[in-house]
């Protein structure tokens, strides 16, 4: 712990005072002021508008502070060689991931806090103002989607950090990242309409493809099972063995990806 | 205090890997209380056997302990404090943050951080400058806030890697008294620099590498009989190096 939590907390301080987070704020403000604006164009369906805009602001800006502010706390240790000063402690390599691990954990939870409690007045305005249209709603759904998108983003950060521990620059980690993010949040689509029926979908598929896609879904990270923005947007219900796999899911993969970069960092030069 | 055994490192270059010998089987042993410096031109693998130490790299073959403890064991680093070259920090932190993650990593409390902290960054003159973020300094003051957090946990012995570089006239003075006290305090400095001055001026003994092979070590009393000053055994040693004569 006396080494664990120091750079835990330098981390956090590092990224939370990074401008990059003021940007990223401002630009999700702006984008619960255009919810509020075109939620009420759509008088009906205003109560699914709102919910529906407010989740995916909270998630497109999480996913920005990620890759552009998480990304950088481990890959410029590494590029700007400031490991060396952290290194050079009585600390481990692997207390040095878990450490940075935990204070990317710290800087996302905060700032999807202050990111969520935005979404939420966005929301709470609209609701006092048009609530004759909220009659399918639910805050709970809104809260659970709310936290899946915050353990969505912890698992992404998490492969983050596996690709920095054998990547050389911040660059390369970055655009795996946002690959595994397209592959994570698409495949089960893509797996599902591979699966159908070729009848059904008009074309016949290649067993290569059928494989290499299978072979994919297994190595990469599901991360559309954690966005339940449309049954929050339409209060449907979530079952709650479907929350406790997907939590299970993420917190596995999350021990996966930082046991793995623990491992290879253990190895790694630092010239 | 620091003994290298046989310590060799190859890199691989390029694609082709080819390997290049940093270091060739170097043979060091620092008493505890000795300043030793480690001249040497540039590229001549200084930096590879600091990082060795530190643990930043590892030796192809070839142990090296510090305080009886193996390199490769982070509790070998609780004694140790260690200012890199060209040293860079975070941006957004200040330099008593800076202190205080150098002090909690190495075990002290809170009381203690901040009276080593105050007394430090006294030391280093950046008492106007300690609340303010790293990003703002300038790169000599980033090197003084940088050999605070070396010093912080008052440390038995001290690695500096080109402690004078990218310092103004009054910089170096200030690292040259801190050394100066360190050595007073019985500490076991071990200091790399291609500045002969500074080897002259600072250290008991002294180490000349060259190629990635250690060519002399010996007092500085013991190199300065050999010419009128250590530039001129220094020159000498380079000139045998290439294969050329002894002048």
């Amino acid at each position: 712990m006396t080494t664990f939590w120091p750079i835990a907390l330098i981390t956090f301080k590092e990224g939370i005072r990074n401008r990059a987070i003021y940007g990223i704020t401002l630009v999700a403000l702006l984008l619960f002021g255009a919810t509020v604006l075109v939620a009420t164009m759509v008088p009906r369906e205003v109560g699914k508008v709102a919910v529906d805009m407010a989740l995916s602001t909270i998630s497109f800006a999480g996913l920005l502070v990620v890759l552009f502010v998480g990304i950088n706390l481990m890959a410029k240790d590494l590029d700007k060689r400031t490991i060396y000063t952290v290194l050079s402690r009585p600390i481990s390599r692997s207390q040095y991931i878990v450490g940075k691990y935990f204070g990317m954990i710290m800087l996302i939870t905060v700032t999807m806090g202050i990111l969520s409690f935005l979404a939420i007045s966005a929301i709470v305005m609209l609701k006092t103002i048009h609530g004759s249209f909220f009659t399918r709603f639910s805050w709970q759904t809104i809260i659970l989607a709310d936290c899946l998108t915050v353990l969505m983003l912890i698992v992404l950060s998490a492969i983050s950090f596996l690709f920095a521990s054998f990547t050389s620059s911040s660059f390369i980690t970055l655009i795996l990242t946002i690959i595994t993010y397209i592959i994570g949040q698409s495949l089960s689509g893509v797996k599902a309409l591979l699966e159908a029926p070729s009848y059904e979908i008009g074309f016949t598929v290649s067993p290569v493809t059928v494989n290499m896609v299978n072979a994919a879904y297994y190595l990469f990270p599901n991360l559309s099972l954690f966005d339940i923005k449309l049954q929050a947007a339409h209060a449907l219900p979530v079952s709650s063995s479907f929350i406790i796999w997907t939590i299970l899911y993420g917190f596995i993969y999350i021990v996966l990806s930082i046991t793995l970069a623990a491992l290879i960092f253990r190895k790694k030069e630092f010239p | 205090m620091i003994t290298i055994n046989g310590i060799s490192k190859e890199f691989k270059e390029g694609i082709t890997g080819k390997c290049v010998k940093a270091l060739e089987n170097l043979e060091l042993e620092i008493k505890q209380g000795e300043v030793f410096g480690f001249l040497g031109p540039n590229g001549a693998g200084k930096s590879t056997a600091i990082k060795i130490l530190m643990n930043l790299i590892f030796s192809s073959s070839g142990t090296a302990q510090i305080g009886g403890k193996d390199v490769r064991d982070p509790q070998a680093r609780r004694i140790v404090g260690y200012l890199p070259e060209n040293p860079y920090f975070y941006d957004y932190l200040t330099a008593d943050e800076l202190l205080w993650f150098g002090g909690r990593t190495a075990g002290m409390g809170s009381n203690s951080i901040r009276e080593r902290s105050d007394l430090l960054i006294k030391q280093v003159n950046l008492e106007g400058a300690r609340k303010r973020q790293l990003r703002t300094y300038s790169k000599g003051m980033v090197q003084r806030a940088g050999l605070a957090m070396a010093l912080i946990h008052d440390p038995e012995v001290v690695i500096l890697d080109e402690p004078m570089s990218g310092l103004d006239p009054i910089g170096r003075k200030m690292v040259g008294d801190m050394l100066v006290e360190l050595k007073g305090q019985g500490k076991t400095v071990f200091f790399s620099s291609h500045i002969l001055n500074d080897i002259e001026r600072f250290s008991d003994r002294a180490g000349i590498i060259i190629g990635g092979k250690l060519k002399r070590v010996d007092t500085l009393q013991n190199l300065l009989s050999e010419g009128k000053d250590l530039e001129e055994v220094f020159m000498r040693e380079v000139a045998l190096a290439e294969g050329g004569t002894a002048a």
